[in-house]
């Protein structure tokens, strides 16, 4: 099946790789992997920068964070908190198979090993897991198009993705939405392997940003407790940004601005 | 009946006049008691010991939560809420109770601990450290610096937890916490002791702080607690002191639920179980051995005696006569022999209980089903064991007797007499 | 020639007094019976301890990496070529004291599925070898141990499997540092519950097939321990001494007992043993007063006895050597039958083991280790000889008081007894 899909997706390039765009045009395999690695590493990118605010509702409290990130393609990053006021400049490192925290309260830097990473990012629904992992997700999961047609008025792509035989992930089956107009996703939601759904991420707030089209806003809600949610806003963000390794230091991590 | 009384004298006289059979099977009987005594007490004592290590450590023999709290442990389930509970009226309250002789309040928090590059996940447990000491062992466990002071953001790890971070005596370590706003509080804090438990769980993964100083820490209102540790009089009526103070706080309309150590430590309580049933059969053996002793020396004596009793008979008593004399000699002898038995075992109970003998030249401590066990040999001593090792006894002698004194009047005295 | 007459006296005087010889030697017997019942059952709860904590833990014999008692981190391991020769020389060596012997690799990491992420400690084992060395299989609760040509199989405890929220079948992944120095995901699938009822166990263990581990940890042919299980424990002193110079001056290796790679269960052990000590002191005390009671109550009743001895010409030491030997044949016959009934009793009762869990509901946890609750007797030939000899000698000693009493006796005055 593949190699069919292999041939014919090599007759298809030598045409018109604009006709991808088309809204009828059946969608090879190759180039959907195209459009899910581009959803997967949509807001990562080679190198980019972003002004961010994330809001997390739980049971029990809720807060909103100000967050500015620098990210260089998976094995750098650096988040620094901004506001709430008593917790900005709390900010967290990751070069390399290393996580550093730094805390400005007590003006200290924590090495944290990958053992102790607690499951939530920052308190919020996405798993450390979701900002820290290397591999493509192009390269633990097979896809197939479930659903190609019009939702709502919309004409989309509707891709299952399930792990590979022997990938190290822990969902079941991953159901994605993207616009065929846009190649803009709209949801992607997580099962686990009895077919339960577990979390949705939905995005919205398309708009350009740094020369390219993203949504602005992903929401995340887990499936067992509706009233919980994380949303984060993308305010800015630049992508292609001057920075290199050197820029993920330890120096960097505890600079207040 | 006049004649009773003439038997009892005469049970009263034979045991005079034959001071040396007398005074070795008294001797008998009384040394067998407290053979049969101390065992009961030492095994009790081990028990007690076991226990006791097991709840006084860090336990408690009785625990109150918030209903929701166990089995997760989730922080924002504290007693009473969101709002706590005034804590020194509740701690009051409870420590009113009969039973109860202390109680102290806790909280906990999961976070990490880091000194230089080296971060280890811990559990923090926030103490009071002055009402901790009178519920539990814990702050005399601490081997190096001493126990916390509240206010001074100090903090004690265990001695394997220390060297895995690489920390010493007044070293900074820093404390990162999910709090109950659910931003990460952070401080830092002074290493101003390292404890030691001898159980690998408590040393290694256990962090302690003042609970006003862990309350900040993870932006808890003061009254704001997790759990109350209680001790009380007999660990072994735990569970019975915990149901009434149940009942008792169903008057707070507080939720909580009150659980004795054999509901939180199951496994220790299975392990007092199992050595109940080993105590139950040494005992038995022990018993079963002495009072095997006291009959076989009933029995040769009174069988060596059928050439009297013939005599008697010959003379012209009954034969339930002398049946009576045998069993008042036994009534008289068990009674002297336990008296004088107790005389010597009380003291040494007593004397044991108060100074336990120390093993630890001979064997070091250890865990054992949780609890951590030190080499000292206890004694425990209850009212029911004497009385029952005495009334055992007691009847062992008298029945032992009676069957050869009953077999002799069956004889004729004139055989009797021929026979030797 | 006096000797055998006075031999001569002495049995008919045994034989003569039947019920008397028999209630004084039955303290003997019944009290030697007893030590024998109760000492082999102390033995085999010895055994047993022993017997399932070096199963639990390191075996009896252990070899690692020097430094990895202390640390327990995948670093400090035993390379292929270092695994190949220290399980062959051991095997050597050990020969038919061997009862099996397992690799097991080790490392830290963590274990994420849907619902949460959880540290553990995973042990890469050979399916095989594992079964037969430890007990784990018996725990199982759900699903099935590992077998051979698994590959992406893992065995978790009850609290692990509630706190990931996954049964047999579900997938989770498990995350650690490699020998690179990555971090490295390895996915797995649940094939077996167990519950060992220690809840940091049943929390934190996961065995997966020590191929896959070596895999995913990039440490092809490596091991962590290598544990070796002997026919008995008191085999293991003498084959760690041999082991450790043969081996130790060697490459980075280390040998180690049981009472050093498992103190926990040493220490339970002493525990066992002391208070086993301080029981069979106590019965002793009492058997032996049980004994001395009997024999010097019998002495009173015949005083006319040793008389007649005397007035028919022996002389006070004759007198008193024959009741001596007298007292004597009592012991020994009394020591035979209390060894006989002894063993007899243990054995035909017994042999199959005294079951406790009549007081109990299952297995339970000591010194950091799972003991069954049924305890097979063993004959120790060394306590058995150590027990008949206390009980020989405190009857021999006891017949000395008689002996002494008949040889000091003045006739005249004895005759007017009429016992």
């Amino acid at each position: 099946m593949r190699r069919y899909q292999t041939v014919r997706t090599l007759v298809i390039q030598l045409l018109n790789t604009a006709l991808l765009l088309l809204l009828s045009s059946p969608l090879q395999a190759q180039t959907a992997r195209e459009i899910i690695d581009r959803v997967d590493r949509l807001l990562r990118g080679e190198s980019s920068r972003g002004q961010i605010t994330m809001e997390i509702t739980t049971e029990h409290w809720s807060r909103s964070l100000d967050m500015e990130v620098w990210s260089l393609g998976v094995e750098h990053s650096l988040v620094r908190v901004q506001s709430p006021a008593r917790e900005e400049g709390t900010a967290t490192l990751k070069a390399g198979q290393e996580v550093w925290n730094y805390l400005p309260r007590v003006d200290r830097t924590i090495k944290v090993p990958p053992s102790l990473m607690m499951g939530s990012w920052m308190g919020s629904h996405f798993t450390n897991d979701d900002l820290v992992k290397e591999s493509r997700i192009v390269d633990d999961y097979d896809f197939e198009i479930s659903f190609e047609g019009e939702r709502e008025g919309v004409e989309v792509w509707e891709f299952q993705l399930t792990p590979r035989p022997e990938a190290p992930v822990v969902w079941g089956r991953i159901e994605e939405q993207v616009r065929k107009a846009d190649l803009m996703p709209t949801w992607i939601r997580y099962y686990d392997e009895d077919g339960d759904l577990v979390r949705t991420l939905t995005f919205s707030g398309y708009r350009t940003m740094g020369g390219r089209l993203v949504p602005a806003s992903m929401l995340v809600t887990p499936a067992d407790k509706p009233e919980e949610q994380t949303v984060l806003t993308y305010h800015e963000l630049d992508f292609d940004i001057s920075v290199d390794e050197s820029f993920f230091s330890l120096r960097n991590l505890r600079a207040r601005r | 009946m006049a004649h009773d009384r003439l038997w009892w004298r005469v049970a009263w006289r034979n045991l005079w006049r034959n001071r040396l059979r007398t005074l070795i099977t008294a001797s008998g009987l009384a040394f067998g008691y407290l053979g049969a005594v101390l065992m009961v007490g030492l095994s009790d004592g081990m028990l007690v010991e076991l226990i006791e290590n097991g709840t006084r450590l860090m336990l408690g023999e009785v625990q109150v939560h918030s209903e929701d709290y166990l089995p997760e442990r989730n922080m924002h389930r504290t007693i009473g809420g969101y709002e706590g509970t005034d804590l020194e009226i509740f701690l009051n309250q409870i420590s009113s109770q009969e039973d109860v002789t202390a109680a102290a309040p806790r909280a906990y928090g999961g976070g990490l601990l880091s000194s230089g590059e080296e971060t280890q996940a811990a559990l923090l447990m926030g103490i009071d450290p002055d009402r901790e000491p009178h519920v539990t062992t814990l702050l005399s466990r601490v081997v190096r610096g001493r126990p916390l002071v509240t206010g001074a953001n100090e903090i004690l790890v265990g001695d394997e937890m220390a060297e895995q971070l690489g920390s010493v005596l007044g070293d900074e370590i820093v404390v990162v916490a999910p709090s109950s706003d659910g931003s990460m509080g952070n401080d830092l804090f002074t290493l101003v002791g390292t404890f030691d438990t001898g159980i690998p769980a408590i040393d290694q993964n256990y962090g302690l702080l003042a609970l006003s100083d862990l309350q900040f820490l993870m932006a808890m209102d003061p009254a704001r607690i997790h759990e109350v540790a209680i001790t009380v009089g007999n660990a072994q009526d735990s569970p019975r002191i915990a149901e009434t103070l149940r009942e008792f706080l169903s008057d707070t309309e507080l939720p909580v639920q009150v659980s004795s150590w054999t509901d939180l430590r199951p496994e220790l309580a299975e392990m007092v179980s199992l050595m109940n049933a080993f105590h139950f059969i040494v005992v038995i053996i022990i018993f079963g051995m002495a009072a095997f002793g006291v009959a076989n020396t009933m029995l040769i004596g009174t069988f060596e005696r059928r050439r009297e009793f013939a005599v008697v008979r010959a003379l012209g008593t009954a034969p339930i006569g002398i049946g009576q004399t045998v069993v008042y000699e036994g009534i008289v002898l068990g009674m002297i022999s336990l008296v004088a038995g107790s005389l010597i075992t009380w003291p040494i109970l007593v004397w044991l209980h108060n100074s336990p003998i120390d093993l630890t030249q001979v064997t070091s401590g250890f865990s054992v089903g949780g609890a951590q066990w030190r080499p000292v040999l206890r004694v425990e001593y209850s009212i029911e064991s004497p009385i029952v090792a005495g009334l055992g006894l007691f009847l062992t002698s008298i029945l032992a007797a009676v069957y050869p004194a009953w077999k002799a009047t069956r004889v004729l005295p004139a055989d009797a007499l021929a026979d030797r | 020639m006096r000797l055998m007459v006075l031999l001569k006296l002495a049995m008919r005087s045994v034989g003569r007094n039947v019920r008397r010889s028999i209630l004084t030697s039955l303290a003997m017997v019944l009290g030697l019976a007893l030590l024998v019942f109760s000492r082999s059952l102390a033995e085999g709860a010895y055994d047993e301890m022993i017997d399932s904590g070096v199963r639990m833990g390191s075996g009896h014999i252990a070899i690692q990496n020097p430094e990895y008692l202390t640390s327990r981190k995948l670093e400090h391991r035993l390379e292929e070529e270092v695994v190949n020769l220290a399980s062959e020389m051991t095997q050597d060596v050990l020969k038919e004291s061997l009862v099996t012997w397992v690799p097991r690799l080790a490392v830290d990491g963590l274990a994420s599925s849907t619902a949460a992420a959880v540290p553990v400690r995973i042990e890469g084992v050979d399916p095989d070898r594992e079964r037969t060395f430890s007990n784990i299989e018996g725990q199982l609760q759900d699903g099935r141990y590992l077998e051979v040509g698994d590959r992406l199989h893992a065995y978790i405890g009850t609290e692990l499997a509630q706190r990931l929220d996954v049964q047999v079948g579900n997938r989770f992944v498990l995350t650690a540092q490699t020998a690179t120095g990555d971090v490295e995901g390895q996915l797995v699938r649940v094939a077996g519950i167990f519950q060992m009822g220690i809840p940091e166990v049943d929390q934190s263990l996961i065995h997966i097939p020590i191929d896959t581990a070596r895999e995913w940890l990039h440490t092809p042919g490596a091991a962590s321990t290598l544990a070796f299980l002997l026919k008995g424990a008191e085999l293991t002193d003498i084959g760690v001494e041999t082991l450790q110079l043969k081996l130790e001056n060697e490459r980075k290796i280390r040998v180690l007992g049981w009472q050093e790679s498992s103190p926990e269960l040493a220490a339970a052990i002493r525990l066992d043993s002391t208070g086993n000590y301080i029981f069979h002191s106590i019965l002793l005390a009492i058997i032996a007063l049980a004994i001395l009671n009997a024999v010097m109550i019998s002495v009173l009743g015949r005083r006319r006895e040793f008389g007649v001895l005397q007035a028919m010409g022996l002389t006070g030491v004759e007198t008193g050597f024959v009741v001596f030997l007298e007292g004597l044949f009592l012991t020994f016959t009394s020591g035979v039958a209390g060894i006989s009934a002894g063993l007899l009793f243990t054995w035909g009762l017994f042999r199959d083991g005294l079951d406790f869990s009549i007081f109990m509901e299952d297995g339970l946890e000591f010194g950091g280790q799972i003991m069954e609750p049924i305890i097979i007797p063993r004959f120790s030939v060394e306590q058995i000889l150590i027990s008949t000899l206390v009980i020989l000698s405190i009857g021999t000693i006891s017949s000395l008081y008689p002996a002494l009493r008949a040889s000091k006796l003045d006739v005249a005055e004895a005759m007017k007894f009429e016992q």
